[in-house]
Parts: C-alpha cells; structure tokens; sequence
C-alpha cells in the first residue's frame, strides 16, 4: 500500500505552544512510527515512545512522543499514529513537510471523522457530534454534542422505530394472517401508541431550536433609544472596544455583533442603532435593520436612560419581548436626575446599571443566565438534541404519522394506515440509516403466537 | 412429449431441468412453452407436483403469486382450480389489495393432473433418473450425471431440487436421510456445487403429523365451510374453454363438473388441557430442544413446542384439520409441527379436542436439508459461478409452493433466453410479488425458508389480486408466454377497466359523480346498472381503481421517485473498492452481492443512503470522463 493513502492533520492549533499533536490515518502509520523513530523494530500498538524524530534523509528534527493505534481499534479504524514534538510552529512545519516528502498527504477538513463514519466507527448522528464537538463553544454544547456522539440520537431514533414496528406489526398480523388465532383486532392500542410516539417526535423537533442555541448561541438584541448606552453595553460585556461609544445619539448606525459567556451559554451579541424618529435615511436604513433583527432573535436587552424619560418604541419591536425573553437594563444609575422605571413594562425584569461605574454588571450577568434557564425549556426527550437534518426528517416522519392516526380514529383500512406507518419508518430511517422490514416481522412474530 | 430420448454429449437439448416439483413443473412447462427442447428429470415419477406439508394452494401475498403465474402463462393456478375441494376468500372484511384466495386441493388429484399436463406437453421429455452431478466446461453448466450412469447434456441446466440435498429428517432422535418421507436423499449434488464454489448451507423446516379421518371426533368440533362462489386462481375471462380439463375427464369433454361444487370442509379444533403437560414433560426429547437439530426453525411455523415456549400465557392454540383429498381418509393438521418422538406424538394427539381417539398414518417430523444461498444468484436465477447453470425453489432457502413455482416459471424462461440470447425476465418490486420474492432472495438472502408476506412488498396495495394479469401483460406479451388471443383479450379488458375509471370520474349519480360516491359507499351495488352486467374481474378491479384512486396514486408516484436509481446499472464486475468515501463495511456487502443497479443496491440491508449518494456521484463522474 502506498503511504499516500496515509492522510496527515496537525490536531492543535497552530501557533506556539508546549507541545503539537500531528495526526495521521492510514496503512503505513505502523511503517511510519518506526522509521521517524529509526527503530529496529515496530511499535507495540497504544504505548507512548519518547525518541528523536529523523527526517527521510537521517537528520534529527526535535524530541517527540510517538503512538501507534492499531486498526480497528483508532478513532478512524483504520491504523493512526500520532506524533507530539514542541509545538514551535517551525518545527511542526518541517514535520509535516517531511511526512509529505514520505508520501504521505495532508487530510481534507473533517477527514478523520468521514473516515471513522465510513469504517462504521459510527453513524451518521454520532458523525455529525463530532463537528459540534468541535465546534462548541459552551460547556452546554459540549455536553449535548458528547451525549449524541456516545450515541444518544441514534439510541433514540432506534426506541422510537421499535416502538414504531411494534404498532405495524400489530396491524400486519391481522393483515398477512387472517386465519390465525389472534385476539380480536382492535385499534384503540395502536392509535393510543400512535399519538404517543407523535407526542414525542414534537418534543424531538422542539430541541432543534435548543441545538442551535447551543451550537450557534443564543442570538441577544440590545435595543433602545439612541445614547442610552447599547455600545457601552457591549464593550464592558465583551471587555473590548468593540463598538464605537460617543455622546453624539446615532453613532451606531449597522449592528455590530460580538460572542460573550454567560454561565454555560454562547451567546452571539448584537449593538443595534438606537430607536427614534430617525433624521436621515442612513439611520433610517439602521432602524430597520434592528427591527428586522428582532425577528429572529432569542432574548432582548431593553435599554433605557434612568435618567431620561420612559422611551417609547416601535410596535413591532415590541411585539417580539416577553417577559421571559426580555430585560429591561436602565443605564446611567450615576447620574443625577435618575429615577427608577419599574413602572416601564412593568412585568419584565429590570436590571439597574451603571456602566460608566461599572455598577451592577455582574448582577444583570446572574439575572440574565436566571432568565435564559427560566425561558429556555430544556427539552425532556431523554436529552437528546436534534439538528435541522433530523429535525427535518421527524417531521416528515410526524406527518405521516399524523395521516395513519386520522385514518385509525375513521376506522379505515388497517392497509392504508400500514402505508402511512410504512413512510414514517422511512423518514425515520433517515436520520440514522435505513430500516429494514425484517425488523417489523421480527416484532410481528414477537408479539403474536403464529404458525402452522 | 418431443418423441425421443436425447443422451449424451452430442445430443444436448437447450434445457435440463432437475427436480419435478412445484418449481421444476413450471420451468418445464414454461421452457418448452417457449419451444425449447426441454428434459425433465426426477427421481420419482411418481411425486411429480407433490404437496408435501399442508394440501393447500394460495392465502395470503401467496395467492396473489399463484395468480401472477397464471399472468405469466403457468400451470399452477388451473391445476389448483381444477383439483380444488374447497375454495376460501381471506380477508374478506380487509381492502381489496390484501384479499387472497386460497384453496384446499386434492393431493393425489394435483399431482395426476400436473403429471398428465407435462405428458401431453410439446418439446418436453420426461425421465425418471436421478441427477448426481453437474458436468462443467470451462466454468459453464453443459449437462448432468445421473444415477443410471446415463449422461444428459444442455445449453442450460436449471436446478429444483427443494429439500433433497443432504435431506436428514427427525423424528424425536430417529434420523432417516431423505427429502421427504418415503423418498430418497440426493447427496452426489452437494458435492458438485461446491466443486463449483457454490456454497451451500442447511436450513430446517417441518410438517405435521397425518391421521385418518374415521378416527376423529367431529362432534364438538367447528366446521370451516368453502364459499360459496369460489375465488379462482386462474384468469378464465380472458382464455378459450378447451385450455380447461379436470383430473377426472383428462382432456375429454367436461362432464358437468365445476369448480366450487360440492366442497368439502375444514374443521377447527384446539389443543387440549393436557397438551401443554405433554409438550413440557417431554421437551428434552424434541430434536429441536435437544440439540439434535441446530438452528432455529421459520419464525412463522414455530414447532408446538415453541408455541408453549414461547407464549407460555397461552393456554390452548387453534389446529385446523384439513382433508387430503376426496378419494383418502387421510387428514393433516394444520399448527402442529413437531420434532418430538414418536411416542410421544401419539400422547400429544390424543391431548387434542376430537382426537382422542385418533389413528396416526404418518408422524409429524423436521427435516434439515442443504440450501444454496440465493445471494449467489443473479436476479434472472442464473449463477453468479457457473453461467448457464439455474436455481429454483426451496434450493434458494424459500418455503411454500407457490415461492417455488414462481421462480420455476422465472428461471425456466430465462434459461430458455440465456440460450437465445434474449433479456432476461426480471420483475420489478412493483410489479409483483415476484418481483418482490426474487428480488429479496439475490439481493438479501435468507436464513429461515423464506415465505412471502404481504408487508414485504413496499407496493402491495398496486397488487390485488384481479390485476395480476394487467399489471403483467407487457412482459407476457413481449416474452410470448401467452398466446397472442389472451394477449388481445387482456388488452381489452384493460381498456375496459380504464374506460369504465373514466366514465364514472365524470358520469353523474345523485347530483355528483359516481367516483365520488363511491369512495364513500365503497359499494358495487351504486356502480350504473351496464357496469354490473361486466365480468367479475372487470368490476372488481374498476371497483378498486376508483375508489382507491388516492392511494394508488400515490404508490405510483413514489414508484416514480424511485425510479431513476433502478434505472442506473453497475456495470458487471464493478469494483466497489475504488469508490472513495463508500463505508468499508458497506463496500464489503456490495462485493459480495454484485447488484445491478442503484436501486437494488440501495435495498441491501447495511448498504444506507449516505453509500447510495456517494455512488450515484461516483457513477455520474465516472460517465462524464
Ligand atoms: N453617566 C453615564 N454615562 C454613560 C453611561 N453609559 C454610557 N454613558 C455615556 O453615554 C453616551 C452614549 O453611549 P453609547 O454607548 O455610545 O450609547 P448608544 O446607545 O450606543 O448610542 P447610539 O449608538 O448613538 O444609539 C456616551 O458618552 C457614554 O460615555 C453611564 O452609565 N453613566
Ligand atoms: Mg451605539
């Protein structure tokens, strides 16, 4: 086998650190770990060997820690050896460049992971945990993306299906053995099942929206009247710069966005241009772009100056905060002149503060995470979280499963609901991987005493 | 008959087949339809078309094969018609598309017939002898051994020797070699198989005991009646008369007998209180149970011992007891497999309501035999080893007669093409059970005898029973496997039924059109007063399109859908190992079955839609260089 098949990645950051980890996949790693180490003999599989890595012309390159996983039994299946010399970004340069000169290749963007799919490491659900595990950027992210790689989707789509079969194949029983001894047919147990199951792939599809929170964070509009405050507000949030803050009203006029931390949760931040009749068609365009923000947006940061009057803002602004998705941040608390406005929106919570002090942060930060774990309905479905691909899929599978429950309540033919049950299976299937009707017989032949 | 035996290697015919069971009947018949010069050969002329477990034809998806048969020019469906005691519709509350016909038949009177078909068959020759080996050349079939040390040779050979190979039946711990009770083991075979590199291996199935009718108490027993206008098998409305004859009038004029008069019934009976004492005292003395026998039996057919295993909280199961024939006392009994011993199986009999008293003619037994498995088979039947060579039937894993027949018909037809040079036939999952049967055997194989379901086809609403013949007249019509006159009447009758769709979408009935109404009432009796006086098969099947239309439609359209992957081959030895991304365990599965196409590549289980994708991409780069 050609060492091209060999696929190389360095797995840390670039960049200066204690140590690199090289990574590589493919036939010749057994090979490979013995020559760059200039040994006799192999490495034994899953022991660390601290040596002194030798280019393919003999000459020393840097102290290094090689392991060989053997295949079958590596994240890829396939063999891999991983190298860690200083992670000197020269170093680990003339590493890969000599890897290269040895035939190895360098590995596309998520090759290990396709590589580990494709030699049934995993399915397709645990696949795609992988890159959210990548990916996450909260510790709740991390902790849904390591239950789905462990397998919690699949497990779920594979109950669900057996429950699914279960109620088919008390359908087909009667169906494909009408002179058996079965017990009378009746279709109030499977409708009860049906409705169940459709219960619970809603539960399912809900946690989509929770998935993108985590992965993509939770998407926070700050909004009000211009110089209240909002890039302030951002800046000491973020700890930067990273909005322009001058007393002129109207200095944001497109929305700047930043990530921040609060608790566990990512949260994607976004400056908005403040809110009033606007002077010219510039802020005009900014005003817009706020409230078409506020669409798609999780949770609201309302800010107002205490020491000015209650804002008023636009309608359709407004119609987006709620109570839980919304506090209302009175600024400015230092100066004189300030008053509570606890009558403003009165149901909300409000948080006071003064930025310019830096009073009172820290507190908006705890109401703020109370709020979003108070909002957010972690969804039950056994913590399991579904992305958009799967999402799709159950809702075509609910669908289905709609029709087949309508059908069993009119008491229609038990083979037209067995099609409608027959798609569901099917959109199940593809979250996962196919079912195969061998698995509803088996639950057929499970469930009912037949046979002649 | 051709008129003279042909031996030899300078002699061969176009066909050999070898068994003369329910598959090798209708690959004879279906080959020397064809006109090819065809020798049958088995080793008992005597068990021609033999009914070795229960004597009945048909019931559900089964039926609707034996129907398909029929659409394909077969023998089974007359001959179950025309030997029949007791006609059964199944299903009858359920929709159209899952009501089946089943019949009981004379056993003696099936076989008579079948024999005598095959006798007065043009270009087919009957020999009694035993094949023992397949003669090769240059990696092709190119005749068989025998026992009579007489060597027939042939451009194609196709094998349908059912449960025969290393047959071993048990009874308790007797063991006897042989395929059947009372007949003989073929072994020479086995070997030459696997000389071929034809694997085999073994599969176990079982039939009840036989008891004599005078011995049962019928008294407190519930009598299962025929009804009383038959469902047949064949399609008479598109035939002449004089393709009918009866066993009893063979080919002479029909002498005022029908089918559906004077049936005989079935009788219902349930094991007794002291069944289940039986069966568990005695369990260690099942071959099952005792280890005798490995494996695990067809999960449909499970042994009674299994029924009180298994379903310990059920404290009676149903038997039906039914009748071999008019001219014997012998009964069989159907839901009592068993491989306990004999002894035993008397006290277990005599445990059964109404069988107190009852004589035993024959003892129930299990019987393990070799299979070849069908994945090494092209989806035309022919091997993927050893070309020009066939397999049919029970060989291939599958149980019932009417699987076997249908693939007897299938591999007959496509050996005689094979040697024509013809396209094989090849029916689609949509098409017919068939379709469906042959299609789950090459691409998924077995392991239980495989008996179809009506929930193994994706489409079965498209299949009920009366469009067996429309759904299917392309293929006997482009194949001749009819003749041109029913090939004329099944187009009319076609355009009939289509016609009659129409007309009702827009003729109108109490201020709507008659589809409307009757997608609600369901019934014939609202059907316009000139569609009542058509044919049963043409107002059944109007019947059904109309009210149905919905749901029809739909399966069309998701046939449709799919269609494009069966439209995309895999050239012949394609090799799966240069796809890059295909899953290793997935490239594994598609070496070792060889699909086709796409579409039967997609249906191997453990092959997923991802592999299916990275394929498709792999084929349309591949045919754009
Ligand atoms: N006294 C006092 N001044 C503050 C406080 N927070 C912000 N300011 C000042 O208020 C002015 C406006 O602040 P920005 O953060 O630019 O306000 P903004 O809401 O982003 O304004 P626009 O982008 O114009 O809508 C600046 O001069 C800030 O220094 C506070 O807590 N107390
Ligand atoms: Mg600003």
């Amino acid at each position: 086998m050609p060492a091209s098949d060999t696929i190389v990645a360095l797995s840390t950051p670039a960049g200066e650190s204690a140590i690199a980890v090289i990574r590589l996949s493919g036939c010749a790693c057994p090979e490979l770990g013995q020559s760059i180490l200039g040994r006799q003999s192999g490495l034994k599989a899953r022991h660390a060997y601290f040596g002194i890595y030798l280019d393919i012309k003999g000459k020393r390159i840097d102290d290094c820690v090689v392991t060989l996983y053997e295949a079958g039994k590596s994240f890829t299946g396939e063999a891999m050896l991983e190298i860690a010399p200083h992670g000197n970004p020269l170093i680990v340069q003339k590493i890969m460049e000599d890897l290269m000169a040895r035939g190895c290749r360098p590995a596309e963007p998520g090759e290990f992971t396709r590589t580990a799919f494709m030699n049934g490491k995993m399915d397709l659900s645990q696949a795609e945990a992988v890159s959210d595990l990548i990916r996450a950027r909260s510790d709740k992210s991390i902790e849904v993306a390591q239950r789905q790689l462990h397998g919690s989707v699949g497990r779920k789509m594979s109950e669900l299906t057996d429950r699914l079969l279960s109620v088919m194949a008390h359908l087909e029983a009667y169906i494909d053995f009408p002179e058996e001894d079965l017990p009378d047919e009746n279709q109030s147990g499977p409708a009860m099942d049906l409705r169940k199951l459709i219960n619970e792939i809603n539960e399912l599809i809900e946690t989509q929206h929770y998935s993108a929170l985590l992965h993509e964070g939770i998407k926070t509009l700050i909004v009000g009247e211009p110089n209240v405050g909002k890039s302030s507000l951002i800046n000491a949030l973020t700890g930067s710069d990273r909005s322009i803050v001058s007393d002129i009203p109207g200095t944001t006029r497109d929305y700047v966005s930043a990530f921040l931390m609060i608790g566990p949760w990512r949260i994607e931040i976004l400056d908005t241009a403040g809110l009033h009749e606007a002077v010219d068609v510039i802020e005009q365009l900014g005003i817009n772009h706020t409230i078409e923000q506020a669409e798609t947006a999780d949770f609201f940061l309302l800010m107002l100056d205490s020491s000015g009057d209650s804002p008023t803002l636009p309608a359709e602004l407004l119609a987006r905060t709620t109570a839980e998705n919304t506090i209302v941040v009175e600024n400015k608390i230092d100066l004189t002149g300030s008053v509570s406005h606890d009558a403003f929106m009165p149901d909300f919570k409000h948080a006071r503060v003064s930025l310019l002090e830096r009073e009172g942060i820290s507190e908006l930060r705890q109401q703020w995470q109370a709020s979003i774990e108070a909002g957010l309905k972690q969804p039950n479905a056994d913590g399991v979280v579904v992305n958009a691909r799967h999402a799709a899929a159950l809702g075509d599978a609910r669908d289905a499963l709609e029709l087949a429950a309508d059908k069993l309540k009119n008491l229609e033919l038990s083979e037209l609901v067995a099609a409608d049950l027959r798609d569901a299976v099917e959109f199940i299937g593809r979250v996962v991987g196919k079912v195969d009707n061998e698995r509803m017989l088996d639950s057929l032949f499970k469930q009912f005493c037949i046979g002649k | 008959m051709s008129g003279g035996l042909k031996f030899g290697p300078n002699q061969p015919y176009d066909v050999i087949i070898c068994g003369a069971g329910h598959a090798g009947c209708e690959a004879a018949l279906a080959a020397s339809r064809l006109g090819a010069d065809v020798l049958m050969l088995t080793g008992n002329l005597d068990t021609i078309a033999q009914m070795s477990c229960n004597p009945a034809i048909g019931g559900q998806a089964k039926g609707h094969m034996v129907r398909e048969i029929d659409a394909l020019g077969g023998e089974m469906a007359i001959n179950a018609d025309t030997t029949a005691i007791q006609f059964r519709l199944l299903n009858a509350s359920k929709g159209p598309a899952v009501q089946a016909p089943r019949a009981q038949c004379d056993k003696k009177a099936y076989q008579y017939r079948m024999k005598h078909v095959l006798e007065l068959q043009d270009n087919l020759d009957l020999f009694q002898a035993m094949v023992q080996g397949l003669i090769y050349e240059d990696g092709r079939v190119v005749g068989v051994s025998t026992n009579l040390d007489v060597e027939f040779y042939a451009k194609s050979v196709v094998v349908t020797t059912g449960t025969f190979l290393r047959g071993l039946m048990h009874v308790g711990k007797n063991k006897n070699e042989g395929g059947r009770m009372g007949d003989f083991s073929a072994k020479g075979l086995s070997g030459s198989f696997l000389e071929a590199g034809i694997e085999l291996e073994r599969l176990k199935t079982g039939t009840p005991a036989r008891i004599l009718g005078s011995s049962i108490d019928f008294t407190n027993l519930e009598e299962q009646l025929g009804d009383e206008e038959p469902t047949l098998f064949a399609f008479y409305d598109t035939r002449e008369e004089q393709d009918l004859f009866h066993v009893e009038h063979f080919g002479q004029e029909k002498l005022g007998w029908a089918p559906g008069e004077k049936q005989v019934s079935c009788w219902m009976t349930y094991t007794g209180e002291k069944t289940r004492e039986v069966v568990q005292d005695n369990l260690h003395l099942s071959a099952m149970y005792s280890g005798e026998i490995e494996g695990t039996g067809p999960r449909y057919c499970p042994s009674i011992e299994d029924k009180f295993v298994r379903f310990s909280d059920k404290d009676r199961h149903m038997l039906f007891l039914e009748p071999e024939g008019r001219n014997t006392n012998e009964w069989y009994i159907n839901g009592l497999s068993t491989s306990l011993p004999f002894e035993v199986q008397l006290d277990l009999l005599r445990s059964i309501d109404g069988l107190e008293k009852v004589h035993m003619l024959r003892p129930a037994y299990a019987v393990e035999y070799d299979f070849a498995p069908p994945t090494q088979l092209f989806p035309s039947l022919e091997s993927k080893k050893v070309e020009n060579l066939f397999f049919a039937g029970q060989i291939n894993g599958t149980s019932g007669y009417e699987e076997a027949a249908g693939q007897g018909l299938i591999a007959g037809v496509n050996a005689v093409q094979k040697v024509r040079g013809g396209e094989p036939l090849i029916l689609k999952r949509h098409e017919a059970y068939l379709g469906v049967l042959i299609d789950d055997l090459v691409t998924k194989g077995t392991n239980e005898p495989y008996r179809m379901f009506s929930s193994r086809a994706e489409h079965r609403l498209l299949f009920n029973h009366p469009s067996a013949e429309l759904r299917l007249v392309e293929h006997s019509d482009r194949l001749q496997l009819i003749d041109g006159q029913r090939v004329a009447k099944i187009k009319a009758k076609s355009e009939k039924i289509l016609s009659w769709v129409d007309r009702l979408e827009v003729e109108r009935t109490r201020g709507e059109s008659y589809a409307l109404h009757l997608r609600r009432s369901r019934s014939q009796e609202d059907f316009p007063d000139e569609l009542k006086t058509e044919t049963r098969e043409v107002r059944d099947e109007v019947h059904y399109r109309v009210v149905f239309k919905g749901y029809l439609e739909r399966e069309l359209k998701q046939i449709e859908k799919m269609r494009h992957i069966d439209h995309i081959r895999l050239p012949e030895g394609f090799d799966f190992g240069k796809v890059k991304g295909l899953r290793s365990e997935s490239a594994e599965k598609l070496k070792k079955i060889a699909p086709l196409t796409l579409g039967q590549a997609s249906r191997i289980s453990g092959v997923n839609p991802a592999d299916i994708s990275i394929l498709m991409v792999f084929l349309e780069a591949a045919s754009r260089k």
